[in-house]
């Protein structure tokens, strides 16, 4: 592989809460394009802190974060906008409007490239709702496209957000332990389309995740953190049990999700 | 510290009270202002005397491991998890709380001239003559003289609309001005949160100030009638509104606004696809208890001139035309059962 299939650099990264909290310690690794990366570690490790910097929902306090070879370690006003139009994200608890229908949690997608007073009033351009009608039916929730979204169960909920990620016209989708809050049936069905996302759109997609059973299944990529530090880049056939220990902590033993 | 100086004004109180009616006898001489004005730097010396008394009485209660009052409520935690569990009765709080408690409702059944004779006495009931008083007052009233009731009714239509008036305008500055009185949205840098301090300062202010205080001065401004009633409830209503509205944006979920952060949306899409639909019902909720709330108050503020009802109520009492004010009353009652049953079930089907 050459250097032109990265997509996103990250070197030396650092994060210190406000409150003196050092979650990330100088983590470096690369993502290449089409990637299915699978980020581990225990609670606290600083998983999610790392998905949050990268789409600065939080801001990174030193390292350097490289988008298409574009410097994105610190970006403010339409940077922002467009950075977080690219890296889209999914979260644990979904994080829809339930108040508002699926279809129009779908449309948010659209708000960047959308002017605010048009998005206010609910104007979304033709194109944009195709797109969204075809992202519900891609994840299969297109019957429910005029459910309001709280009347969802989780799993559906998760796969309305997927769709609103999708429509964003993403480069690099975040996925924050998507199916940590679904029963392992309903978790293998949202796993299974972000594969097929990722297969069929080739979207790349970085996603924290507790099971190592789920990371051998999806994971093209395999990093680990302990303490906010990168202690494990590889291949996921690649974590021995030798590996487990050092990431997880001595004496810990695998679950299984079926 | 804390504990120190409430035992201390809470013995300076009792020895404070104690002192006035030995010296001066009950509240009665209050009709001679005179007299108090001349006791009063007596009166300011021996309660600094009283306050280091107290004090020095607790302090030495303290020496005698005492439990006052000022220790149970102020003691930090980890001492008072030593203290031994005893009987309500044997501990000194209990007599400190009873003894204040008894002198304040003496002092208190004193200030407030509870005269038992006069509340049922025959003259106070049914007048010198056996006519009047309060009794034919409320016979009068019972059997209202309904020749009015057509200008009872647009009176009341006046009261309504005042309210509703006052609550319309209200809506947008309270909305607006809400989100600056927000805390989670006003925290983020220390110019947003001056702006936040300033803000509900001013409203907490604005709603202090009592309606009927407003009606009055904006009478003076705008001459009396429905205007300026109307713009008093307003501008009370502004300030419960805001208040009522930010507490509703202080606990919104904060996952729909980082779901819909993290999609590139700017500032006003955020609030308004992530914080909007989470506030709007209980916001049109409180808006309508608001101007249920404003018909009552419309009513009263129209007795000292803010138009509607209140007004004309005043002007048949003013004339002891007793019959008149019952309908009147009758109307108010109908008036404000119907928007109170009304709102209530508005709310409850939004829920
Ligand atoms: N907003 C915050 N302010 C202060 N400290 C934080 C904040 N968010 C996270 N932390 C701290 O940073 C560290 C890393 O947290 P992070 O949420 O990134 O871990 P995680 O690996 O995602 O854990 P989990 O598996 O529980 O989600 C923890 O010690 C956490 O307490
Ligand atoms: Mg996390």
């Amino acid at each position: 592989m050459n250097s032109e299939d990265v997509i996103l650099k990250i070197q030396d990264l650092e994060k210190t809460y406000p409150n003196g909290v050092q979650a990330l310690k100088g983590v470096s690794f690369d993502v290449k394009k089409g990637e299915f990366l699978v980020v581990i570690g225990l609670s606290g490790s600083g998983k999610s802190t790392l998905l949050r910097c990268i789409n600065h929902l939080h801001e990174p306090t030193g390292g350097k974060i490289e988008l298409n070879g574009k410097d994105i370690t610190h970006v403010h006003g339409g940077d922002l906008k467009r950075l977080r139009q690219s890296v889209a994200m999914i979260f644990q608890h979904f994080n829809l409007v339930e108040r508002h229908t699926v279809l129009k949690n779908v449309l948010t997608g659209a708000l960047s490239r959308t002017n605010t007073l048009s998005s206010m009033l609910g104007f979304f351009s033709a194109e944009d709702r195709q797109m969204a009608l075809e992202y519900l039916k891609l994840v299969g929730i297109a019957p429910k496209a005029n459910y309001r979204a709280g009347q969802l169960s989780g799993g559906q909920q998760q796969r309305v957000a997927i769709a609103r990620a999708l429509t964003q016209k993403p480069e690099i989708l975040l996925a924050d332990e998507p199916v940590a809050s679904l029963d392992p049936a309903t978790c293998h069905t949202v796993m299974d389309h972000l594969k097929k996302i990722n297969e069929d759109l080739g979207l790349t997609i970085i996603c924290n995740l507790h099971f190592l059973s789920l990371v051998r299944q999806y994971a093209t990529r395999v990093i680990a953190l302990r303490g906010g530090e990168l202690v494990f880049n590889g291949s996921p056939k690649d974590i021995t049990n030798e590996w487990f220990e050092k990431i997880y902590g001595e004496g810990a033993k695998e679950v299984h999700v079926n | 510290m804390k504990s120190i100086i409430f035992d201390s004004l809470i013995f300076a109180y009792i020895f404070m009270v104690a002192f006035i009616y030995a010296y001066l006898g009950p509240f009665v001489v209050r009709g001679d202002e005179d007299q108090w004005v001349g006791l009063l730097p007596m009166i300011g010396l021996s309660l600094i005397l009283f306050l280091i008394l107290g004090a020095g009485l607790n302090l030495l209660l303290k020496r005698g491991r005492l439990y006052t009052l000022g220790a149970l409520l102020f003691e930090a935690e980890h001492i008072k998890a030593n203290r031994i569990p005893t009987p309500l009765t044997k501990n000194f709080w209990f007599y400190q709380l009873m003894i204040a408690f008894v002198f304040t409702i003496a002092v208190g059944w004193d200030a407030t001239e509870i005269k038992l004779y006069e509340l049922f006495g025959y003259e106070g009931l049914f007048g010198a003559d056996g006519q009047g008083g309060a009794l034919g007052i409320f016979l009068s009233l019972v059997n209202p003289n309904w020749q009015i009731l057509p200008q009872g009714i647009l009176a009341i239509i006046e009261t309504i609309y005042i309210a509703f008036m006052a609550t319309i305008f209200a809506i947008p500055a309270a909305f607006f001005l809400s989100f600056f009185a927000a805390k989670n949205i006003m925290a983020g840098n220390s110019v947003l949160f001056g702006i936040y301090l300033f803000i509900r300062t001013v409203l907490n202010v604005t709603r202090s100030i009592e309606p009927l205080i407003w009606a009055i001065i904006f009478a003076v401004w705008v001459g009396i009638g429905p205007f300026s009633g109307m713009l008093a409830l307003m501008l009370h209503s502004i300030a419960s509104l805001t208040k009522q509205y930010s507490e509703i944006i202080e606990c919104v979920n904060e996952g729909p606004i980082e779901g819909i952060q993290a999609t590139g949306a700017n500032f006003i899409q955020t609030i308004w696809y992530a914080v909007v639909p989470q506030i709007i019902l209980p916001y049109v909720s409180f808006t309508i208890y608001r101007w249920d709330i404003n018909v009552r108050m419309a009513t009263i503020i129209g007795l000292v001139g803010g138009g509607g009802i209140g007004t004309l109520l005043m002007m048949y009492q003013g004339q002891a035309l007793w019959r008149e004010v019952g309908c009147l009353a009758f109307l108010i009652v109908i008036a404000v059962w119907a928007m109170d049953t009304a709102s209530a079930y508005i709310r409850e089907a939004i829920k």
